[in-house]
């Protein structure tokens, strides 16, 4: 939800009134900045201000300058960027590997109503395990290597895709299917020229959701079991009482999970740019 | 939530197509059986014939044997106890807090413009982030569990109750300031009511989240009673029987509070016309 | 108000204290028995537990409430609890994880030695290549962070010319290590007795133990008290160090070794593993609360240390850190004086203890 569009109507599908003359919306984008950064900066500021005063117990929250010298420590030691790019790999291979499955079971389930009442109650009630009960059996069944991860990481794509996936295919209006067949359109063709692009928005969502997921779960993996990753960093700051490399590794997580959601949101308006408004 | 809206929904019919199987309507009946039967016959058989490592695989009767043992002499009926307990106090505590901060930002908007931005960064950092920094402020013990369900619980009940107030229809605001009513009255007569189902919507979501986390907690933080700590315990003793033991436990508290999250939020929302 | 007073008001909320004038005092061990029973093993703060010293020492006070709890995570999580002002004693908590306590700011007194020299063990599958220590180069070996085993093993291998970048480790607890281990997720782990047992019965191979080599790379831990208990309480804080000297009589005294072993077993773990542990070694060369100076330069050493690896970033003050008072006085109030040997920094004896002279029982 983006800030300030409480009130919108039906407007244009980038949020932008173009109303309002462009330097208005500047200012007021500018001011909507400002008053965002309010709270975080008042923060910050007692932080700074606490532990200046020597007012802050170290184990409660070390001085913000101890956690910036920790960020360039692993900075500069190149940790940090192994570490990103392990856990990010484990992401990678985890969602595509969860998403592609999560994609061909929605199908499936989606075209077939047989396949549907077969699968759908064990599937339902698979997905209501959470996640992490999962990991303890995983793991004695196949070691805490990277299979754990991708297994665990998988799967917490893997459930949103199906979900999402076979509600959008099944969600096709009839009358697209029909057209299709009366046109004698194979039933590949079907698939991949009417039902799949109709389903593009679900499917869509489906993804987005697997992706938060698998983000999610990389890091409660690699918490429990690892030896390297920024879940990896958390712990071993956690072992070692060291509250700034605990910060430092939350804020790389913190960032990441933004560029992330930045990355989603601007595929989100994208895509719904080609798209006219479907009739509900 | 997708799987919340997934039970029970499309339509009924689906064009002329027939269903592939030959068996009719019984068929269509023990449809849903089939798949478990069919994964539980070949585990049976799989778990006897020797074709696993019996540590890997025990045979139903040994998860039924020590499903007996456990409600019987065991403590697994208290650790699931254990578990609901902390669950849901950190989901009253979560969840209340969300609905307070979602009412407070959905209704004003420079209280939106103030916390939006954090709280969208705040939503970006993964949860099982928090764990460490709690574990070190609150102790590893019930205290610091409840706080990060409380945590898991917080962030789905405040996105939708937000998102619920917001979606008030301009023109319900434009009718209010019609009749005069004062912003208390608004709120209590218009507002709150039409965003109670996003509000419940919000509070299933946490109830599920919140559940979810609760294994988690009690996975990564000190051992206590509960299902976290016999799975762990499970685990390091290669007591399969056990592990799956409690998954069926964890799964069937997550169905159960679905159902009756379910049938609440239908009970209390029967006045509303859809 | 600061968030973190507001954090602390909530947890202090939650946690929901018994009310009225009772005082709970609560003892906080780091570690647990196999398949994580409340239990202790291997100090003589397991026979106090076993055997109700302290509450004992209590009894006239009905309305002091002792409590134990007995932590998996071990001298981290123990810390994390001491942090949150969860605990008021510290019973045998490692040698590192109490130096990091120390230099983030954790306001402790150190009341006793609660044992030194413990062993460190290097443990493998029985069907593995690896047969020293320098074999572990590139190996995923499992080990405790934050543990003493962690500053144990650094100055292991620091000794066979490694570091800890050389060696894949990955931070689990006694159990999973153990499960870890023997189910070939891990190719070795370095754990304490524990590893002995399975030894026995040909789970696990040990190819290195510190009993085998030099004497000060054995681990050490510590009683300890936060400052704000002590001040409040000195007399109950002389009462506990009184039980735990006590204690620590039973334990070191040859003529109860097999008391003590069977003691231990409650944990969890056979009498025989904690025959292996201490064969050629007698009781009191591991249990003895004395603070003398081979303690003393033992803790600084190992701060030093610390500090060289990497694992806390300031140096610490070990000297404020020792209140030895009540333990002299408990010494003196049970004629203890000289039942220990004292040792001077280097390790050689400065003088003579009775309990040297203690035989264990013939069977």
């Amino acid at each position: 939800m983006g800030a300030g569009r409480i009130n919108a109507s039906r407007g244009p599908a980038d949020g932008v009134d173009r109303a309002i003359p462009a330097r208005r919306r500047l200012a007021a984008a500018w001011w909507t900045l400002a008053l965002g950064l309010i709270v975080p900066l008042i923060l910050l500021a007692t932080w700074l201000a606490a532990a200046l005063l020597g007012q802050l117990p170290e184990q409660i929250l070390p001085p913000p300058w101890a956690v910036f010298d920790t960020l360039s420590d692993i900075i500069g030691d190149g940790t940090l960027a192994s570490s990103i790019a392990t856990s990010l790999q484990r992401v990678a291979e985890g969602f595509a590997a969860g998403a592609l499955a999560g994609l061909v079971l929605g199908t499936a389930i989606g075209l077939s109503k047989a396949l549907r009442e077969t699968v759908d109650p064990l599937f339902l009630a698979m997905s209501q395990v959470p996640t992490l009960g999962w990991m303890p059996i995983v793991i004695l069944l196949v070691g805490i290597d990277e299979g754990l991860k991708i297994i665990v990481i998988g799967w917490s794509a893997f459930i949103p895709v199906v979900l999402n996936t076979s509600q959008g295919v099944r969600d096709v209006p009839q009358a697209y299917v029909e057209l299709g067949r009366v046109l004698s359109f194979s039933p590949w063709s079907r698939l991949t020229t009417i039902i799949l692009p109709s389903a593009v928005p679900s499917i869509f969502t489906g993804l987005r959701e697997g992706l938060a997921n698998s983000w999610q779960t990389l890091v409660a993996v690699e918490l429990i079991a690892s030896f390297e990753g920024l879940g990896y960093l958390m712990a071993y700051g956690r072992q070692l009482f060291q509250l700034e490399l605990v910060l430092a590794a939350m804020i790389a997580v913190g960032l990441i999970g933004l560029l992330i959601h930045g990355l989603l949101t601007l595929a989100e308006t994208h895509l719904q740019r080609w798209r006219p408004e479907m009739p509900r | 939530m997708s799987l919340i809206t997934f039970a029970g929904r499309g339509p009924l019919s689906r064009g002329t197509r027939r269903s592939a199987l030959p068996l009719g309507t019984i068929g269509r009946h023990l449809r849903p059986f089939a798949l478990p039967a069919a994964l539980l016959a070949a585990w049976e058989l799989a778990a006897h014939a020797g074709f696993v490592d019996a540590r890997f695989l025990p045979p139903l009767e040994a998860v039924l044997a020590r499903a007996v043992a456990e409600i019987g002499h065991g403590d697994l009926a208290a650790n699931l106890l254990a578990s609901l307990q902390r669950d849901l106090i950190g989901f009253a505590f979560g969840g209340t807090a969300g609905i307070f901060l979602g009412l407070v930002i959905g209704f004003s908007p420079l209280a939106q413009r103030l916390l939006g931005p954090l709280l969208l960064v705040h939503r970006q950092i993964a949860l099982f982030a928090w764990v460490p920094l709690i574990s070190m402020w609150f102790g590893g013990g019930e205290t610091g569990k409840i706080v990060f369900i409380a945590l898991a619980a917080f962030q789905p009940s405040l996105i939708n109750t937000w998102q619920g107030v917001a979606a008030i229809p301009r023109s319900y605001r434009e009718l209010a300031a019609v009749l005069t009513l004062g912003w208390l009255d608004f709120a209590r007569l218009i507002a709150i009511p039409g965003a109670l189902p996003q509000i419940f919507t919000g509070l299933h979501s946490a109830l599920i989240y919140a559940w979810t986390t609760t294994v988690g907690a009690e996975l990564l933080l000190n051992i206590a009673p509960g299902l976290g700590g016999r799975m762990n315990e499970g685990q390091h003793l290669f007591h399969m029987d056990l592990l799956l033991l409690c998954i069926l436990l964890l799964g069937g508290v997550g169905v159960a509070f679905n159902i009756i999250a379910g049938g609440l939020e239908r009970r209390l929302l029967r006045w509303r016309t859809p | 108000m600061k968030f973190a007073q507001i954090a602390a008001l909530l947890g202090g909320l939650l946690a929901a204290a018994p009310a009225s004038a009772e005082t709970l005092l609560r003892i906080g061990y780091p570690g647990t028995g196999i398949d994580d029973r409340p239990y202790a093993y291997g100090d003589y703060i397991a026979a106090a537990h076993v055997q109700q010293l302290v509450e004992a020492e209590f009894k006239d006070l009905p309305d002091v409430k002792v409590t134990w709890t007995f932590f998996r995570g071990a001298g981290p999580a123990l810390n994390e609890s001491l942090a949150a002002g969860q605990l008021d004693f510290a019973a045998g908590l490692g040698d590192l994880p109490s130096i990091v306590g120390r230099s983030r700011g954790l306001q402790t007194r150190y009341l006793a030695s609660a044992g030194s020299h413990d062993a460190l063990y290097l443990a493998v599958p029985p069907d593995s290549p690896l047969k020293t220590v320098e074999d572990l180069k590139g190996h995923k070996v499992a080990q405790f962070r934050g543990t003493n085993l962690q500053i144990a093993t650094d100055r292991v291998l620091e000794k066979h010319g490694l570091t800890e970048k050389d060696i894949r480790f990955v931070s689990l607890d006694s159990n999973a290590a153990t499960a870890a281990l023997v189910s070939g997720n891990v190719e070795a782990s370095f754990g304490g007795s524990e590893y002995l047992d399975l030894a026995k019965r040909g789970a696990v191979k040990i190819i290195y133990s510190t009993k085998t080599d030099d004497p000060t790379l054995g681990r050490n831990s510590g009683l300890l008290v936060t400052a704000a208990f002590e001040q409040a309480h000195p007399d109950y804080t002389a009462r506990v160090v009184h039980a735990f000297v006590k204690a620590a009589r039973f334990a070191s005294d040859e003529a109860n070794r097999q008391a003590v072993f069977e003691l231990w077993s409650k944990a969890g773990l056979p009498v025989e593993s904690f025959e292996a542990d201490f064969k050629d070694e007698r009781l009191a060369h591991r249990v003895s609360p004395l603070v003398d100076d081979f303690i003393i330069a033992r803790y600084k050493d190992q701060a030093e240390r610390a500090k060289a690896y990497g694992l806390i970033k300031k140096d610490v003050d070990i000297d404020g850190w020792f209140e030895t008072k009540y333990l002299k006085q408990a010494l003196s109030d049970l004629k203890l004086e000289t039942f220990w040997p004292s040792f001077d920094a280097k390790g050689r004896k400065v003088s003579e203890g009775e309990v040297e002279t203690t035989k264990a029982a013939t069977n």
